[in-house]
């Protein structure tokens, strides 16, 4: 970078270092976020109490309402998820203030009361993980922004480097040196998947927008995020408390009405100032058939049941935004169009790993001299992170069966058993003798995510966790696959035909 | 009907694919064992071309502009993942694969379009 | 990188570590307050709705700071990509007062 170099060359220094500066954060948000693609049905599976009849959604409001207001009646806002086929229990969420805590509780739609049902966290931390790395919201998110947008310049400098995108679009030559196939692979992953990328990484920035550029809003509106949430037809606009008490009616009184109005019932319903006069209950409905994320919504006056007003028409730009949003959550794809996108995003945590393995062979010292102390360190933290990471997932699913259902603060040790173990399984791959490590490495996730079915079969045992049970046994065998794999390139490395320097030269 | 159409865009464009694949000589070598012929290079490219084609037109056709096109990139990108798979391991089923996935493609057809 | 390194003497590498510190540094910063100000500037000036100015401004922002990010690795010196982002952040600042933003009332 100190004399003058051509496009492509600034390019590919580029594509190396951003990648690797921040691929094994990268490599945990790909994963753990293609596996939101299935929270619904993790969460299910995490929850083998919870029966699968659907209950009342009105008689579940109203109880909801009352746990809420002996629990919380001068809260800032309550929150309820009413139950549906995803979810049958109701989850409440109540607040003091609206920068939070925010507490949360799982409801039994029968009593009214908090579920027996084992506590868990379930899909919903694969899927908070993803954007916020288990760290304090604001901290997580900016992390995972900034790696984003690293990504982003990566992805851009990548097209740039690789100029032979269409001549090798089909080229994976395994059987040349490790160094060829690595990188073949990394093409082969990061090309064919390339709409996704460029999709997944923009949309996921467009998520966080207001957070990460609250600028527009600060020249268009003053800084007001709310009222440019209601111009926009993004949200009903608020009103303001009225200082005094108020008894709202029973909440299953004004989602009746709801679904009167509409038709549909909503999925949630939030309560803003629930113990004033003024207090406001808004209904969400699902998104209507299409791309966007826009969410209909209705506002009622919590004490007479009025109608309020409903969110706005939003326009093209808005619009467009909203469908980033939907295509980034993809919740309008059915089954088999979310498995392409679950493909896709196992493609983007491969096109990662690739390259942060082809990084360390490119620089891998000839015969059996010592690796130098970076080169070391990038190896371990490598096998830490892409054979680490799927070991501490299996032990959380591991630990969600075996951890008794009664336990205190269960939820938080199953979370600590995924990082205990991630954590043990990294320091562990950095004793494996290096021409082995990786295969040994792989082989310790196969089999803890072999031994989920034969687990689950042993504790929870019902049919309508076969497919998620599969599912594990399939990831074990791919797991083994790659184990298989990466210990036969070990044993073929030699020193390698074509001499390469830039990793990203093809 | 979602899945049969999803099933129809990757089957057209894993067609597709491989008739490109094939378009070059390298792959060519691969599956057939002989160099491609220079006369049939621009064969198998239109050939190539329209498989991805009609892919799209099949996707649009069945479920709509609005997901027609997302799906119809999901499957470029999953039948392309195929196609570079088989000709890493399983080189010589390229070309029964690629034509079987023709007359697959007309099976699913009336299923796609059914609403 | 490859090229740079290894038989260099250790004045030329901390020069080297120097310059790439510094295209680190203007990157993020740099890249960062172009494409914030040029999504301030967009949310008042473009002849549309104002919410949807407002979605357009914050939309366009990452594409903005990705190839302002991009510019200053590409470009030949760390003067020259300082210099372009420079020029280009007090144009924006400029357009910005003559939209009103820093008016009595106004934001920032």
């Amino acid at each position: 970078m100190n004399r003058p170099k051509s496009f492509r060359q600034s390019m590919a220094w580029l594509h190396t270092w951003s990648g690797l500066v921040v691929g094994w954060v990268l490599f945990a948000i790909f994963v753990t976020g293609t596996a939101s693609y299935y929270r619904t049905e993790i969460s299910h599976w995490m929850r083998p109490e919870l029966p699968d009849a659907i209950p009342d959604p009105v008689a579940a409001a109203t109880g909801a309402g009352t746990f809420l207001r002996k629990t919380m009646p001068e809260a800032a806002g309550w929150s309820i998820k009413l139950p549906n086929a995803d979810m049958t229990a109701v989850e409440v969420y109540w607040w003091q203030t609206i920068g939070g805590p925010f507490h949360h509780a799982l409801l039994d739609p029968a009593t009214g009361e908090r579920s027996t049902v084992r506590d868990t966290r379930g899909g919903d931390f694969l899927y908070r993980f993803h954007f916020e790395l288990n760290m304090p919201p604001i901290w997580g998110r900016w992390i995972v922004s900034a790696c984003a947008m690293i990504l982003l310049i990566a992805l851009i400098s990548g097209i740039v480097t690789h100029r032979r995108i269409f001549a090798d679009f089909f080229t994976f030559r395994r059987d040349r040196s490790a160094q060829r196939g690595w990188l073949d692979a990394h093409n082969v992953m990061g090309v064919l998947a390339l709409p996704f990328h460029l999709m997944i990484v923009y949309t996921g920035l467009v998520t966080l927008a207001s957070m990460l550029m609250p600028w527009a809003v600060k020249t268009g509106y003053h800084g007001d995020i709310r009222r440019y949430y209601a111009d926009a037809g993004l949200m009903i606009a608020g009103r303001p408390p009225a200082g005094r008490p108020g008894a709202g009616l029973p909440l299953g009184e004004i989602v009746s009405r709801a679904i009167a109005a509409t038709g549909e019932t909503p999925e949630h319903v939030t309560v803003s100032n629930p113990g004033d006069a003024a207090a406001t209950v808004t209904a969400y409905f699902e998104e209507p058939p299409g791309l966007a994320h826009l969410h209909p919504q209705i506002a009622y006056d919590a004490a007479t049941g009025v109608e309020l007003g409903r969110v706005g028409e939003a326009g093209a730009a808005t619009r467009t935004g909203a469908v980033m949003i939907g295509l980034h959550e993809a919740h309008f794809a059915a089954a088999p169009l979310r498995f392409l996108f679950f493909l896709c995003g196992l493609m983007g945590a491969g096109t990662v790993a690739t390259g942060l393995v082809l990084w360390t062979v490119a620089r891998a010292p000839k015969n059996a001299a010592p690796e130098g102390l970076g080169l070391r360190l990038v190896r371990i933290l490598n096998l830490g992170t892409i054979a680490g990471l799927p070991t501490g997932l299996a032990a959380y699913f591991l630990a969600n069966r075996l951890l008794p259902v009664t336990l205190d603060a269960r939820a938080d040790w199953e979370v600590g058993a995924f990082f205990t173990v991630w954590v043990l399984a990294a320091m562990a791959s950095a004793l494996y003798p290096r021409p082995r490590a990786w295969s040994i490495a792989l082989t310790v996730p196969a089999f803890a995510f072999l031994a989920i079915p034969v687990i689950d079969s042993m504790t929870a045992g019902q049919v309508r966790f076969v497919g998620f049970d599969g599912a594990m046994a399939l990831l074990g065998l791919l797991l083994f696959l790659a184990a298989r794999l990466a210990g036969r390139r070990a044993l073929a490395r030699r020193p390698a035909k074509e001499r390469l320097h830039g990793t990203a030269e093809a | 009907m979602t899945a049969p159409a999803l099933l129809l865009s990757l089957l057209l464009a894993f067609s597709g694919f491989s008739a490109l694949a094939l378009s070059q000589d390298r792959h060519h070598r691969a599956v057939i064992r002989t160099p491609v012929a220079r006369s049939r290079i621009r064969g198998l490219r239109a050939a190539g071309w329209s498989g991805l084609g009609l892919s799209f037109a099949a996707a649009v056709t069945s479920v709509g502009w609005c997901f027609g096109p997302v799906q119809w990139i999901g499957s470029l990108t999953g039948s392309a993942l195929a196609v570079v798979a088989l000709i890493a391991y399983r080189p010589t089923a390229l070309r029964a694969a690629a034509l079987a996935a023709i007359p697959l493609a007309a099976l699913t057809l009336p299923l796609a379009l059914m609403r | 990188m490859s090229a740079g390194g290894v038989n260099a003497r250790r004045g030329t590498v901390r020069a080297y570590r120097l310059a790439v510190a510094a295209r680190v540094l203007l990157a993020i910063v740099g890249g960062y307050g172009v494409a914030a100000l040029a999504s301030a500037l967009l949310a008042l000036v473009l002849p549309v709705a104002r919410p949807e100015a407002v979605s357009t401004g914050m939309i366009a922002s990452f594409a903005i700071m990705a190839a302002a990010v991009i510019w200053v690795f590409a470009a030949r010196t760390v003067g020259r990509a300082a210099l372009v982002l420079g020029l280009a952040a007090a144009s924006l600042i400029a357009a910005l007062w003559c939209a009103g933003a820093f008016q009595a009332g106004g934001a920032a």
